[in-house]
């Protein structure tokens, strides 16, 4: 789905490389975290995804990309924005409208959805992200959490084959970061989306995705399924990315000697781990 | 304790919605309070109450004993920092050392005592004067806003999800500087947050705020384990607790990875305890 051969990006003015040699090869479906510290070359990424980089944010580009079938070199970013679906960390700056339901519209109408079909969307995007309430408030009267949910509602409402999400839940309450990963996880297992989301929440992370790509300084340090990549806590410190707190109580207790198993990703299996060590 | 902030009976009301709604509270000087809820609480709403940026429609809140309403926000602005949710709302100098000396002058401060002062919280905060504030991080640029504020020796620190698009490395060196101004210098910090780890690590007071309501204020590690109010306000506890919690600890037995570690250990099948049982 997602294929990346040896790109290098460099920003127009910048000596600086913002990717250096990325090769990368995601298949449909797959859920993918990305995470490192700031300056990796973690937005630079997902904007090569969706054809922002080369095209909109320019500069010396090498290697190729392509995505579903699109090279994003030859692509416009027009036609990307069919398949990718993206949200950004600063939503304000992806705003065309200024009505919260019009801002689902607006896509969904530029892309021909047919016309019966727009608001069945439009309605499961909104309650899918609980915010049936918002339908008719102004953009400028949401907290920074609830314009979240709208943007995140107008990506979801088209129902693209890749899901591109660039620290898209930073402003979100807990509940509600979970609620979307766990919408995530539904659409792939129901269409068979591919999911790739930069994120500083490890928990998250850990919790949903089913690999893990660490970045720093434009290059990927590591790559491979999240548990594995969680048995190594010292690796990813070296890299500024911390462990789930659950992680880290595993790797107390192995220090102990008291635990030997793979490391839990969520509450539960941490809870397992631990009734099983004691008495 | 001297109080630094209270909230009588306090509501906000814009057009027909009700933002916040019969709230009161007390902070007390030297304190490190932290502030969650659910998107849209009005958790950004009180914060701007208390800076003066807007008035209660009912009730009134009183800042070192004086009313907002009495004062204008260039008078709190003198004693109260706010930081922004996003620095880039509220940097504008050239460089670093631009960034902390404007506005100094309007506080009257002498060229010579605010010289001292930039050196001071240059050092404090590991900046490096010359670099441009656009050139830098985001993380950096927020720990720039930061020092802003701290130069002008706030009494009160108003603080919006400061951690917010940092990361992890960048996420410690801010809170750790919060907690080491708060602990040298007695700073009282009212934090918002939706990073309950951040809040336990960080806060000893925790406040929970949904539709507008103030639903639960009590020890950090006793309100995380509040599940109906947490529930209620969208809010997921920090898994060391929620795990404790899930294994019969009382509240504050072990709230953090080592001690849950230990507790664990001592309490293992073959540990010391089943030995001396046989």
């Amino acid at each position: 789905m997602i294929e990346l051969r040896n790109v290098s990006f460099s920003y127009e003015g910048s000596a600086d490389r913002a990717l250096d040699d990325v090769c990368l090869s995601i298949a449909p479906g797959e859920f993918v975290g990305v995470i490192g510290p700031a300056g990796a070359g973690k937005t630079t990424l997902m904007h090569t995804l969706s054809g922002i980089v080369p095209h909109v944010r320019r500069g010396e580009f090498f290697g190729a990309a392509n995505v579903a079938g699109l090279d994003t070199i030859t692509s416009t970013v027009a036609e990307m924005s069919k398949t990718v679906g993206c949200v950004f960390q600063d939503v304000e700056s992806q705003f065309v409208t200024t009505m919260v339901e019009d801002e689902i519209l607006f896509a969904l109408e530029n892309f021909s959805i047919p016309r019966d079909e727009i608001p069945k969307r439009v309605d499961r995007a909104l309650s899918d992200l609980d915010i049936a309430d918002l339908r008719s408030r102004s953009l400028s009267s949401l907290s920074g959490g609830q314009k979240q949910k709208v943007a995140l509602a107008a990506a979801l409402a088209l129902s693209p084959s890749v899901l591109a999400f660039d620290e898209a839940t930073g402003e979100l309450d807990p509940a509600s970061s979970v609620q979307v990963f766990a919408l995530l996880s539904q659409l792939r297992r129901e269409r068979n989306t591919t999911i790739i989301v930069v994120e500083q929440k490890i928990m998250l992370l850990s919790a949903f995705a089913d690999r893990l790509i660490v970045m720093d300084q434009g290059r990927v340090a590591i790559d491979g399924p999240v548990r594995q990549t969680l048995e190594r806590p010292g690796r990813l410190l070296e890299l500024g990315v911390n462990c789930p707190r659950v992680t880290t109580l595993a790797a107390r207790l192995r220090d102990k000697g008291l635990y030997q198993g793979a490391p839990p990703i969520n509450l539960d299996e941490a809870e397992v781990m631990a009734r099983g060590i004691l008495r | 304790m001297t109080e630094m902030v209270r909230l009588s009976n306090v509501s906000y009301s814009i057009e027909s919605h009700v933002l916040i709604n019969g709230v009161s509270l007390r902070v007390d000087k030297g304190e490190f309070v932290a502030l969650a809820g659910e998107n849209g609480a009005g958790k950004s709403t009180l914060l701007k109450l208390i800076m003066g940026l807007i008035k209660p429609s009912d009730g009134d809140i009183l800042i070192e004993g004086t009313s907002t309403r009495r004062q204008k926000v260039s008078t709190l602005a003198r004693s109260v920092g706010y930081l922004f949710q996003n620095p880039d709302r509220q940097l504008f100098g050239a460089t670093i050392r631009q960034e902390l000396t404007f506005g100094l002058d309007f506080l009257g401060v002498s060229k010579d005592d605010g010289e001292r002062r930039v050196n001071e919280t240059l050092e404090l905060l590991n900046l490096n004067p010359d670099r441009a504030p656009t050139s830098l991080s985001r993380g950096e640029r927020q720990r720039v806003a930061l020092a802003s504020l701290f130069v002008r020796r706030p009494t009160l620190l108003l603080l919006d999800e400061p951690t917010t698009g940092l990361d992890y490395r960048e996420c410690s060196q801010m809170m750790n500087q919060v907690a080491a101004l708060n602990r040298e210098s007695g700073v009282t910090v009212l934090m918002i947050t939706h990073d309950m780890e951040v809040a336990l690590d960080f806060s000893e007071r925790m406040m929970v705020l949904s539709e507008g309501k103030l639903i639960a204020d009590g020890a950090t590690r006793s309100v995380m384990r509040d599940e109906t109010s947490l529930r209620r306000a969208s809010l997921v506890p920090a898994q060391m607790v929620a795990l404790a919690q899930r294994l019969g600890l009382a509240p504050g037995e072990a709230d953090d990875a080592e001690s849950l570690a230990d507790w664990i250990a001592d309490n293992a099948r073959g540990g010391a305890d089943d030995a001396r049982h046989s």
